[in-house]
């Protein structure tokens, strides 16, 4: 019973934990709008229901920003900051598009995207693992080699001889639908509740990032978790990228723009998320539809495309806040042991 | 002998908030120039009265006098203005900056305008009146433990400290170290410095000390002049007399060896050896009680059978398999079972009991095709739950929410519930009140009829007399004594802990 409680009090504070943190979140970019000269409720009324008003684009937005929740969230529960989702996203892509435009098939460009991914985050475990280089500062540093190896390869080998600001182009019976990419976004979810929750890996993972001390009592490495952890992460965002080139955008401009931002994104999907796979789901169609609701605000009121950006960021950091905050400071206290 | 008195401390109480009464009216007064040992064994209070006397915790109840004066310190800081130096056991020393650079930041807080080169010169002198030599330049983490403290004994006097305490300063050092330490120190004390010794080791308190002060559980037992005390006063002083305690439940027939240990060597991190050339034999039906003081290779070794720090030296054997490199894993699942010193490192607070069981057990519910079958698990947990009555609201109850005795029977029914045949347990009652303390140790009289054999790490002298059929004691890595509880006195085994032999 006395668990029964805890689990029933926890439940109740996190739900006034979240309404409070909205409210908070609501009422500050409301000031902000009015400051500006924007008539807020209206501005709010857009940016939610513009998202839902088509519900398969909203899903197809959303699928990427799984896959990058996930590849923050899993290496979390190991005690691992992966800030890298950006470029194991990158990674993904590349390799989605490659896989599938040279091969005509889109189970070929998935794997590739996932493999690609996958060696992307186990690389900077590594780097962690065998030479302790913090993986924050990794992630950061790498995020940009992606970039750049990215956009070099387009324009040297992938150039698209129409437009010369776009890499080759997916022809449409290479590619799936946008609720396509929305179902296999989920699959992943589920699978890596399945791996977290119900097999030995999942198992180990989360006992070395609550407690590596007692993961090495019980036997487990806890580096194998943690190089474990980030090649999981890292092969969901390079899925993830892989689902976005297959299912929306077809190709990869020379400025990135269809693929930066949604790995940091994933940063903010996660902890709102609570760290969980199905909360990832539901958390990353929440972001979906502010950012297309953003973008309504900009076509019916004609702000500049940053007031929607302020007052998603600002909804987003009052939601996640009390979560990160918590979550940083088990983390911090870890490693000071 | 001087007889102004550098420090006094009279009628010292401390209550925890947790109503752990750690001093009860403590007297202690050391007299300006000599150097004071203040003995006692583990929690006997001897580190809370210095940090009392440090200013780094407040006593409930009585007066301090530094110089004859009366003073109650508010912080450390404090402390220091009044010439009071600590040197701790784990050093207060930036890793990542060099020597010279945590010298410097610490002379900043007597002379907060003072630039490096006056920080340095004045380090250099003390190094050239003391003999303490260590490189300047190096980057603190790169140099051996032993210059560590000496850094951290120049950094105290540079802050014109004429008190310095010193926490268990040799328990970190080798032999070599320790006569350099003493040296230094008999230079301090010519030099007009006050020193506080704390230690829980005989010999050195009588090498080095003028006059000794014991505590026993947060007690002072009295004060003695070196040149009158002898180990057996002083250990008669140390662990106090007891009866024998009962004979109850010594039935048990001991039969083959199940654990072999054979000329071991532990290092740790620092490449300090924890264990040293140790060999014992361990049988079915028996208990081996390992008696010390804490921090004298009982959790090295204990982690070395177990598996989780690699030997450099001698054989692991089990059950006559060699498991000397066979990871904790493998130990656990051919028949080792082990409950660690701390349900911090046994459990993990967040997860529930069913996960927490299945910890070491991981090899009895995966399935083929490696996944957990949580129903498997929770059925070993409940079984568990009811062979030791945990109380718990569920199997799914988070641990960190059930009492410690109650984490106390999960971590030493998981070992159990496998079967397994030797059980290393490590301070299986700390911080267990009477009726579970009571309980635990039941359960390991009950094991050790059923045949198992039981190596009990202990530093509670009366749970090693009540449970064990042989007493091993280990002091600085090695058994010093071994022989059955009628054989080793309270007397012997108290100077045998003090490394006194013979």
């Amino acid at each position: 019973m006395e668990s029964l409680r805890a689990k029933k009090t926890e439940y109740i504070t996190g739900t006034i934990e979240v309404s409070l943190s909205a409210l908070t979140g609501f009422l500050i970019a409301g000031v902000i709008l009015e400051l500006m000269g924007y008539n807020a409720l209206n501005i709010f009324n857009i940016m939610i229901t513009g998202g839902v008003s088509d519900l398969s684009h909203l899903a197809g937005k959303s699928a990427p920003l799984v896959m990058t929740g996930l590849a923050f969230s899993i290496p979390l529960m190991a005690g691992v900051f992966n800030i890298g989702g950006e470029s194991q996203l990158y990674m993904g892509a590349l390799a989605g598009l490659v896989g599938t435009f040279f091969t005509g098939s889109i189970p070929i460009g998935l794997t590739l995207g996932f493999i690609a991914g996958a060696f992307w985050g186990w690389l900077m475990a590594a780097l962690r693992v065998y030479r302790g280089i913090n993986e924050v500062i990794t992630a950061i540093m790498l995020n940009w080699t992606a970039y750049y190896f990215i956009i070099y390869v387009i324009i040297k080998y992938l150039p698209n001889p129409e437009k010369p600001y776009m890499s080759v182009q997916l022809s449409p019976h290479e590619m799936f639908s946008m609720t396509t990419a929305f179902w296999l976004s989920v699959l992943g979810a589920l699978v890596a509740y399945y791996i977290l929750y119900y097999t030995d890996l999942g198992y180990k993972m989360r006992v070395s990032g609550y407690n590596p001390k007692t993961a090495l009592y019980s036997g487990y490495n806890p580096d194998k978790s943690i190089l474990f952890s980030m090649a999981l992460g890292g092969g969901l965002a390079g899925f993830g990228g892989a689902l976005l080139v297959i299912g929306e955008s077809s190709a990869i401009d020379t400025t990135m723009s269809s693929l930066y931002g949604l790995g940091f994104t994933g940063i903010g999907v996660g902890l709102l998320g609570r760290n969980n796979p199905i909360g990832i789901i539901f958390s990353a169609l929440f972001f979906a539809d502010l950012i297309i609701g953003g973008q309504w605000v900009e076509l019916e009121t004609g702000a500049p495309p940053y007031v929607s950006d302020t007052i998603t960021g600002i909804i987003i950091i009052a939601l996640s806040a009390p979560y990160a905050y918590r979550k940083l400071v088990q983390l911090y206290r870890l490693r000071r042991r | 002998m001087p007889h102004t008195s550098a420090v006094e401390m009279r009628g010292i109480e401390k209550v925890y908030p947790d109503g752990v009464k750690a001093l009860d009216n403590v007297e202690f007064e050391v007299c300006e120039g000599e150097i004071h040992g203040l003995l006692g064994e583990n929690g006997a209070g001897k580190t809370t009265l210095m940090r009392i006397l440090y200013g780094e915790i407040k006593p409930t109840r009585g007066e301090v006098r530094v110089f004859g004066e009366k003073v109650s310190f508010h912080g450390p800081w404090e402390a220091i203005r009044k010439d009071i130096g600590m040197v701790y056991q784990h050093f207060a020393l930036v890793p990542t900056f060099t020597v010279a650079e945590n010298l410097f930041l610490s002379y900043l807080s007597i002379k907060p305008k003072a630039n490096i080169m006056e920080a340095l010169d004045k380090a250099r002198q003390i190094m050239d009146e003391t003999g303490l030599k260590f490189p300047l330049n190096t980057i603190v983490e790169n140099l051996p433990v032993g210059l560590q403290q000496r850094v951290e004994i120049v950094k105290a006097l540079s802050r014109d400290a004429r008190i310095l305490i010193l926490d268990e300063p040799t328990s970190v050092l080798t032999p070599v170290e320790v006569e350099e330490l003493f040296t230094a120190l008999k230079k301090l004390k010519d030099n007009g410095i006050t020193i506080i010794f704390i230690t829980h080791k005989l010999r050195e308190v009588l090498e080095l000390a003028d006059r000794i002060t014991v505590l026993r559980k947060g007690k002072r037992i009295g004060t003695i002049d070196a040149g009158k005390a002898t180990p057996k006063i002083l250990a008669e002083m140390m662990i106090g007399k007891s009866l024998r305690p009962t004979e109850a439940g010594r039935e048990g027939v001991v039969g083959e060896t199940l654990l072999k240990v054979e000329n071991l060597v532990v290092l740790d991190g620092q490449g300090v050896t924890r264990v040293d050339n140790l060999s014992f034999e361990l049988k079915s039906g028996e208990i081996l009680g390992v008696a010390g003081v804490q921090g004298n290779g009982q959790s090295e070794l204990a982690e070395s059978i177990a598996g989780i720090l690699k030997p450099v030296n001698g054989s692991i054997i089990l059950k006559s398999e060699d498991v000397t490199d066979l990871c904790p894993s493998d130990r656990y699942r051919l028949g080792l079972g082990y409950v660690p010193e701390s349900r911090k490192k046994g459990l993990v607070s967040e997860m529930s009991v069913t996960e927490n069981v299945v910890l070491t057990n991981l090899h009895l519910v995966l399935s083929k095709g490696r996944m957990i079958q949580w129903s498997k698990a929770r059925s070993i947990s409940g079984k568990i739950v009811r062979y030791l009555d945990v109380k718990t609201p569920s199997l799914d109850a988070i641990v960190k929410y059930l009492s410690g005795g109650n984490q106390q029977k999960i971590m030493v029914g998981r070992e159990v519930v496998r079967e397994s045949d030797v059980i290393v347990v490590a301070e299986p009652t700390q911080g267990l009140d009477i009726s579970a303390t009571r309980f635990i140790r039941n359960t390991l009289l009950k094991l050790r009829g059923e045949g198992k054999a039981i190596l009990l790490i202990s530093s509670d002298l009366d749970e090693i007399y009540e449970l064990s059929d042989r007493i091993a004691v280990i002091y600085e890595g090695r058994f010093i004594g071994i022989g059955t509880p009628d054989e080793l006195t309270r007397d012997r085994i108290g100077m045998l802990m003090g490394g006194v032999e013979g």
